[in-house]
């Protein structure tokens, strides 16, 4: 198996793009990433695979015009040619009154991220933990994927800025499917490969499997609702998209702006971007080579700020926080690390102050229905109940959700006092607890 | 490349494969934004690497690397054998791999000018020319503008002896208008949303959409919608634009019939099908008007190659006939559970990737009548065009969908602009109360560049030929 490239390559590598000549500015950001993924279905390993790539992504800057070009070769020679094409491309792209230059030279806090044991981690160990989960799942099938993931990034440019960080992922989620029609499922993500608990993640969706056997039909209606962390992740995540995003911000489209100061939640609930706490993944600085910062977003329910790169910093006036996207970059910047602060609540103490409700395990499908007031639709699955007289009185058939999302945090009566990590893709994460949510609109139901 | 391909296969087979095959695969993009009469960038990149998959006593393996030299690519055949054996941890059936043809040849997108030879001033200038014309519209707060290409080179061999070249190329561009006010944002989008009109061509497509010509008009409803009434909720005859029935049927048929998912393999992620392997020529999908066709041969079609990536050749076949489901898309393993030959619909996004089922061009088979018939036909309903949102459930049967515009349908005519359209039902009975699908004359071959499925996730290229339909007591304007 692979490892790191290392900085010292690295910057050999890169200096062959910096040293091009005839250009203003010259930046490189460099990935490389290797794993392996296995995924099993109907209780077997149908699909396993491993990759390796490295990407060189050359951004140039020549009279104020911008060109970008990349390459998945990692020679100097290969190096030194996508900085020739994004020469050539800036030569004729039209001026970019809005650059706000290349980041200048800031040291990078040291994040030790990389777990060897993930990083090599063999086709034979992946199929053990699979093994594991499915062995938990009798008479059940099992489906789902194991993936450790191994990724090194750094950013040089020519204004003399040189940031590079290797982290690693595991991630192992499981759907446990029962012959009555029940589903179940859980996940981990793992930053070391002992801390993945297959036993767990098995045993949760068998029992939550087990437990949703024959679902009942639900009208659709406004229920408190239950949301477990993988379901609250989906809300969380989507105001990355349509809320704190700085370019949105200033450009009027997000469902934020404007609100800086104002109530947007319910007092108890604090959002913030930390990509230097431990309990997360990635990178300690964004793809601009500015080094991460903890950013408070929704503090006790009122809204701060968003996060900015150079570009958005430099129209505002503030600060970049450490959050650009690779260039060209037309969304802006983007909260990749985003955490809510735990409550006090156990799930099972949420349940229990609910009359009539609906406990919701994940989402599926979710998109956006309207940006600027917030609304997303969406369906449960894998596990949906309803709660009556405090209890988890029967499972239900999945249902249709749509729902402002700043009308749900700002309707948010309980939180959990555990929070987990949940990843949709290998950059963007959030932390976050179960919710105890009132007025949570279902619009729609299925057959299932 | 041919030659790595081939000696990728030699490597997996000495090391103890029973069956290989290899894709060297080469992939270039390059692709513009321009927004209010600026840059937003210009952006070229390319990739390439070689992708090895292996059977061994019925078991898969594959590993991919950027890496072509000959030590990397034993280094790599031996890798995905060895995954093939760990895969044996869990017992199953093997698989079994329906036959094919050993296939040599080549393939290329027929063009007539290759569009990363056309100079960049030049797609600069056109952006910039549209996009002036959008935000010359009082009221438009943004006026943006794309073009991209992509140009796949691929190289495959497989131990049954096929050799094959292909070359594909896509193009496509597309401009949107956005307004922004009192608390409402509204967009337009032309020919298409999320970037436009994307076909298996070269710059004569781009040249032909008109995007200078349209750009007043784009810019104009996004300001007009703005000040729309909200689309009212009730249930009415919905008349959607070829536009929507594209994102209609891709979500709703063109996923249903994919035959992993029907057969459980993508359960824990994208999800199954409500379709079941025995509903082949008995499920009534949809109403007796509603034919949908599977062609890889269509010219033009995101879908559309020579060979699948497991070497079988492309075809073309009914998916509902007259209502009635016929056919999955398939790959060799999934059509050898069902005892049928594949369908070549076996297709993975670059060399890193393992070949998924995947779409090809799904097409609603054209009937008579143009859009402007449908409506003249309809006493009441509401008319919506243009995708904006999409959401299904994990069997594809409850969905949710949202649209850029509507106009209510009065007396044949179209009256009071709506806006933030949305409908939902369930997908049998939606399809079974179609009662109007338009004719060739405005049936159009879209791409959709973006649809997502697998882990780890891949985004396929894929086609759909659309006519502007009718379908009967839906369910619009869902509300929180």
């Amino acid at each position: 198996m692979p490892g790191t490239i290392g900085p010292d390559e690295v910057r050999r590598v890169a200096d062959a793009a910096l040293g091009i000549g005839g250009a203003d500015g010259v930046e490189v950001l460099f990935m490389h990433s290797w794993g392996g993924l296995t995924r099993f279905a109907s209780s077997a390993i149908h699909q396993s695979t491993w990759s390796e790539d490295t990407d060189i992504r050359v951004r140039v800057v020549k009279d104020g015009r911008i060109g970008v070009a990349s390459a998945n070769g990692f020679t100097p020679e290969e190096s030194r040619a996508a900085a020739e094409s994004a020469r050539e491309i800036a030569g004729v792209a039209a001026p970019d009154p809005l650059f706000p230059g290349l980041a200048p030279p800031a040291p990078i806090e040291a994040t030790d991220r990389l777990d060897e044991a993930i990083a090599s981690a063999s086709p034979e160990q992946r199929a053990e933990t699979v093994a594991d989960v499915v062995g938990r799942c009798a008479g059940l099938e099992a489906a789902g994927a194991y993936e450790t993931s191994a990724m090194e990034m750094a950013v040089a440019n020519s204004e003399g800025q040189f940031a590079w960080a290797p982290w690693t992922l595991a991630s192992l989620s499981a759907v446990a499917k029962s012959q009555g029609g029940g589903t179940g499922f859980a996940e981990t993500f793992a930053t070391t490969l002992g801390d993945v608990d297959a036993s767990g993640v098995g045993e949760r969706a068998a029992r939550k499997a087990r437990s949703s056997d024959e679902p009942r039909d639900l009208d659709p209606g406004a229920y408190t609702v239950v949301l477990e962390p993988a379901a609250v992740s989906t809300l969380v995540g989507f105001m990355a998209f349509i809320g704190f995003g700085g370019r949105a911000l200033l450009e009027g489209r997000s469902c934020l702006s404007g609100k800086n100061g104002q109530r947007v939640a319910a007092p108890t609930v604090s959002i913030y971007d930390d990509a230097t706490s431990p309990l997360t993944i990635g990178s300690p600085f964004d793809f601009e080579g500015v080094p991460r910062r903890r950013v408070e977003l929704i503090r006790d329910g009122i809204f701060l700020d968003g996060v900015y790169d150079l570009r958005t910093a430099k129209q505002t006036g503030k600060e970049p926080t450490g959050h650009a996207l690779p260039a060209p970059n037309p969304e802006g910047p983007f909260p990749l690390n985003l955490f809510m602060e735990p409550g006090d609540a156990t799930l099972e103490e949420m349940i229990a102050a609910t009359e009539r409700g609906v406990l919701v395990t994940r989402f599926h499908y979710s998109n956006i229905v309207h940006e600027v007031e917030s609304t997303i639709t969406g369906m449960t699955r894998d596990g949906t109940f309803a709660i009556e007289d405090g209890e988890i009185a029967h499972p239900v058939k999945n249902l249709r959700f749509t729902q402002s999302i700043l009308e749900a945090l700002t309707n948010t009566t309980m939180i959990g006092r555990e929070t987990e990590l949940a990843s949709e893709f290998f950059f963007s994460s959030s932390r976050v607890p179960a919710l105890r949510i009132e007025g949570f609109h279902f619009t729609g139901r299925s057959d299932h | 490349m041919l030659d790595v391909a081939r000696a990728a296969v030699d490597a997996a087979r000495a090391a103890g494969a029973g069956f290989a095959d290899a894709r060297v695969v080469a992939i270039e993009s390059e692709s513009l934004t321009v927004r209010n009469q600026e840059m937003e960038g210009i952006d070229r990149s390319s990739s390439q690497g070689l992708g090895i998959r292996v059977l061994l006593d019925g078991y898969w393996g594959f590993a991919a690397t950027a890496r072509l030299g000959e030590g990397e690519i034993h280094r790599t055949a031996e890798l995905a054998t060895r995954i093939a054996k760990a895969a044996s941890r869990l017992p199953r059936e093997p698989v079994t791999l329906a036959a094919v043809e050993p296939a040599t040849g080549r393939y290329q997108t027929p063009m007539q000018q290759d569009p990363f030879t056309v100079p960049l001033e030049e797609k600069i200038a056109l952006l910039m020319e549209a996009t002036r014309r959008v935000q010359a519209v009082e009221g438009v707060t943004f006026a943006e503008g794309g073009i991209d290409l992509f140009r796949s080179r691929s190289w495959f061999a497989s131990s049954e002896g096929s050799a094959i070249e292909q070359t594909i190329v896509h193009s496509g561009a597309g401009i949107d208008a956005t307004a922004i006010g009192d608390g409402e944002m509204q967009r337009r989008s032309y020919p298409n949303a999320f970037r436009g009109h994307i076909a298996a061509a070269g710059w004569e497509h781009i040249a032909k959409l008109g995007l200078v010509e349209e750009a007043e008009r784009t810019g104009a409803q996004a300001v007009e919608l703005l000040s729309a009434h909200e689309c009212p909720s009730e249930v009415t005859t919905l008349v959607l634009d070829s536009g929507q029935v594209e994102l209609q049927i891709h979500e709703s048929i063109g996923h249903a019939v994919e035959l992993d998912r029907v057969l459980g393999m993508e359960e824990a992620y994208a999800g199954s099908s409500f379709v079941t392997p025995d509903d082949r020529g008995r499920l009534r999908f949809a109403s007796a008007l509603v034919s949908i066709t599977a062609d890889a041969t269509l010219p033009g079609g995101l879908g559309t190659f020579g060979w699948d990536d497991e070497g079988v050749p492309a075809q073309r076949f009914p998916v509902i006939e007259n209502g009635v489901f016929e056919n999955f898309i398939s790959s060799r393993e999934t059509a050898s559970v069902l005892g049928l030959p594949s369908t070549g619909a076996m297709r993975a996004d670059g060399w890193q990737s393992l070949p998924l089922v995947r779409m090809t061009n799904i097409s609603i088979e054209p009937r008579e009548g143009t859009l402007a018939d449908i409506i003249g036909d309809t006493k009441d309903g509401v008319f919506m065009a243009t995708n904006r949102s999409w959401s299904i459930d994990d069997r594809r049967m409850n969905f949710q969908f949202g649209c850029e515009i509507a106009w209510r349908i009065h007396d044949g005519k179209l009256t009071q602009m709506y806006r933030n359209p949305n409908y939902t039902g369930i997908t049998p009975e939606f399809w079974g109360r179609c009662d109007a699908v338009g004719g060739r004359e405005d049936w159009t071959l879209w791409g959709t560049p973006n649809c997502g499925k697998g882990q780890p996730t891949q985004t396929a290229r894929v086609g759909h030929g659309c006519a502007p339909a009718r379908f009967r007591d839906v369910q619009v304007g869902v509300r929180a």
